[in-house]
């Protein structure tokens, strides 16, 4: 055999990738001469994109699909019923994942940088007033663009215009004055939020003088037959408001605000303007309904007319998602050009945030009804059979009655405490507080805190519907010992408290809980299915307090004892 | 001197510097590892190069958030190993990263007694 002898380097140098060296600075010349844009292969566009997508899917995914089959599985296991339509429902489901996930990066993208610019800018740029009434608007806008607010319109058609004819009619025909009531509170939040800013007034102060108020006007309420239907669905539409635009939207301006006004130090500054978001709709909803009332005239509840190109599946929801998004996109756009005289950058990136929130949008409504209410209602409807006759078969119960109240009940708190233990917004918040109370109030600890409070308030809330207790007592119950709690708790605490029960209910969560009770109190033959969200934002407000009055307690223990020792 | 306050000075080291994605580096250093490098630095960093801005709409799908990765290997190593880190990076794509290697004067770290005793007359000197 003929020897061939061949240098190892030269052998490597063969197998290996062929390296060129070529100047950095030939490269840039040579780079000057062709067009921006590198071509792209199909695999670039693959690495590109692929991680970019499943990243936020997977986002979506962990929130929705826990709490869906959660539902499924309730009724497969322990009612022993499938579910109806389930293709259809898979497919909402499927929109509702990829709506949310459009929307919340065009949202990010498009919108946020936007408010924050506008938030910093503006306090130096303009006067007060000017700050204040943009902060109204801006609540305004943000509540319409709310994808949760749909789900309130959505439940209306299962309420009976005779058992509670006012709730029927301000879900119906006057659902734009509860709209317009509840965006109203939040503006008005909003604005009080940046004068608190401002001022560095303390929320503590605030809540034991807002708090009260709505109290009283809740329980006055109560008292007036036509009205106290109306308190289950005032008090949700405060859960509904704090969402994931409204929140990070507000918070923006907010951190703005207190940048420019010196009181950025404050860690807490963010804080607050949730809670805010969600007392003042109650305020604002009972009152528009105090005052259609008292003027007494029903207006005819129409079905929704059938004809013209506009009422037709897509075009209707084209419309609605343009509608929520559009007021929200001028406002600020208006103020960044015309009030503070900037250009809007990077334009073609403006606008494909845009355009990606409101398709998001639009698939979102799409899946909604189809999806997550319908699943919500299954569920409602089937979940009493568990202890009482079923009312289309006739069935006798599954369990005896306390295994199946217990069972309902359980459930309730489990999709409780799931759906706030996914919330992505909580976690954020847990890693603020940990810094906060140096360690002492751990990440772990709040969240649980605050789960375990939804949970029970969910549990809470179903039980109300299942025994007919009036939702006021409840409400005014669990309010009183969140104020004597916070009376006796420190500001940090009370901060964080009360804006944990707003962070909790998303676009997910809300649909579903608000379709699960309006399906059980259909079942149950209760008057309305509302005030579950409501028990919910009180849950939390008392469990994160309790456990912040528990901690403070055990690290005095502990320095006492360290100072006699 | 005492055995203990020797210092040795290590020669002939390459140090490579990876700049990746958020969420890619763990990749690389497995990588990297696997091809004979002791160990690696990670921290986080973020900008933006010029790629990303040429790739327009595109370039949203670049995490501006960074992960800048120090690896520290002997000349002989460096060549194949900055090819490694380059085709697992996957390099070859716009918005990637960007990857580089300078040569070090002179680098020092624990080395084990016995090692050191292997080499070291002046160790044995010292003791002695």
């Amino acid at each position: 055999m003929a020897e061939r002898k061949l240098r190892y380097g030269v052998y490597l140098g063969a197998v290996q990738r062929h390296k060129r060296q070529i100047s950095f600075a030939a490269l840039l010349d040579a780079e000057r001469l062709r067009p921006k844009r590198p071509p792209l292969r199909a695999i670039d566009l693959h690495r590109l994109l692929t991680p970019y997508v499943s990243v936020r899917f997977s986002e979506q995914l962990r929130a929705v699909v826990p709490l869906a089959l959660m539902l499924i599985g309730f009724q497969a296991l322990a009612l022993r019923t499938s579910l109806l339509d389930a293709d259809s429902v898979a497919f909402g489901i499927l929109a509702v994942i990829i709506g949310l996930m459009c929307f919340m990066e065009g949202v990010k993208i498009g919108l946020m940088p936007l408010a924050e610019n506008v938030g910093f800018q503006m306090p130096g740029k303009t006067n007060p007033a000017v700050l204040l009434s943009f902060s109204l608007l801006l609540g305004v806008a943000a509540t319409f663009a709310e994808p949760a607010i749909g789900a309130l319109q959505a439940a209306a058609s299962a309420i009976s215009p005779e058992r509670s004819p006012w709730l029927r009619q301000l879900l119906g025909p006057y659902s734009h004055w509860l709209v317009l009531a509840i965006a109203g509170g939040v503006g008005l939040a909003v604005s009080i939020g940046m004068l608190r800013t401002m001022f560095g007034w303390k929320l503590k102060t605030m809540i034991l003088l807002i708090m009260p108020l709505t109290l009283g006007l809740t329980a006055w309420c109560a008292q007036q037959p036509e009205l106290a239907s109306i308190i289950g669905l005032a008090w949700d539409c405060g859960a509904v408001t704090t969402g994931p635009v409204t929140v990070p939207l507000v918070l923006a301006v907010g951190v703005g605000v207190a940048a420019s006004t010196g009181r950025s130090d404050n860690p807490l500054s963010g804080f607050g303007i949730v809670t805010l978001a969600s007392v003042f709709p109650v305020l604002a909803v009972l009152s528009t309904a105090i005052y259609l009332t008292s003027q007494g005239s029903m207006l005819p509840i129409v079905p929704p007319a059938v004809g013209g190109w506009y009422n037709q599946t897509p075009f209707a929801e084209i419309i609605g998602a343009l509608r929520a998004i559009v007021p929200l996109v001028l406002l600020l756009v208006l103020v960044q050009t015309r009030l503070l005289g900037e250009k809007i950058r990077q334009r073609d990136i403006f606008i494909y945030g845009i355009s990606m929130a409101v398709a998001g949008m639009l698939l979102f409504n799409l899946g909604l009804t189809e999806g997550l209410v319908a699943l919500g209602e299954q569920a409602g409807n089937n979940v009493p059979w568990a202890f009482s006759e079923n009312r289309e078969t006739g069935a006798p119960p599954l369990y005896p009655f306390a295994l199946g109240i217990g069972l309902t009940l359980t459930f309730a708190f489990a999709i409780g405490f799931g759906a706030t233990v996914a919330e992505p917004a909580l976690n954020a918040m847990g890693m603020t507080v940990e810094n906060l109370t140096d360690g002492a109030f751990r990440k772990r600890m709040l969240i649980h805190a605050v789960a375990a409070g939804v949970g029970v308030g969910a549990a809470l809330g179903v039980a109300r519907i299942l025994f007919h207790l009036p939702v006021w007592m409840l409400l005014l119950g669990g309010y009183s010992i969140a104020l004597a709690l916070t009376v006796v708790s420190r500001e940090e605490i009370v901060n964080l408290a009360w804006d944990s029960a707003g962070v909790t209910t998303g676009p997910v969560t809300v649909p579903l809980l608000l379709a699960l009770g309006i399906g059980l109190g259909e079942v149950v033959g209760a008057a309305e299915g509302f005030g579950i969200l409501a028990m919910c934002s009180v849950g939390p407000i008392i469990s994160v307090l309790g456990t912040g009055l528990w901690i403070d307690m055990k690290t005095r223990g502990r320095k006492r004892r360290s100072k006699k020792a | 001197m005492s055995k203990q306050s020797e210092l040795i000075v290590l020669t002939d080291v390459v140090l490579i510097t990876v700049v990746v994605q958020r969420g890619v580096a763990d990749h690389v250093v497995q990588v990297a590892v696997e091809a004979g490098a002791q160990g690696a630095a990670v921290f986080y960093a973020h900008g933006t190069g010029v790629r990303q801005k040429q790739l327009g709409i595109l370039g949203l799908t670049v995490n501006t958030e960074k992960e800048i990765i120090y690896i520290v290997v002997p000349s002989e190593q460096a060549d194949s190993m900055f090819e490694r880190i380059f085709v697992s990076a996957k390099m070859d794509t716009p918005g990637m990263g960007i990857l580089w290697m300078t040569r070090l004067d002179k680098m020092s770290t624990y080395v084990p007694h016995d090692v050191a005793a292997r080499f070291g007359v002046h160790t044995e000197r010292a003791a002695g």
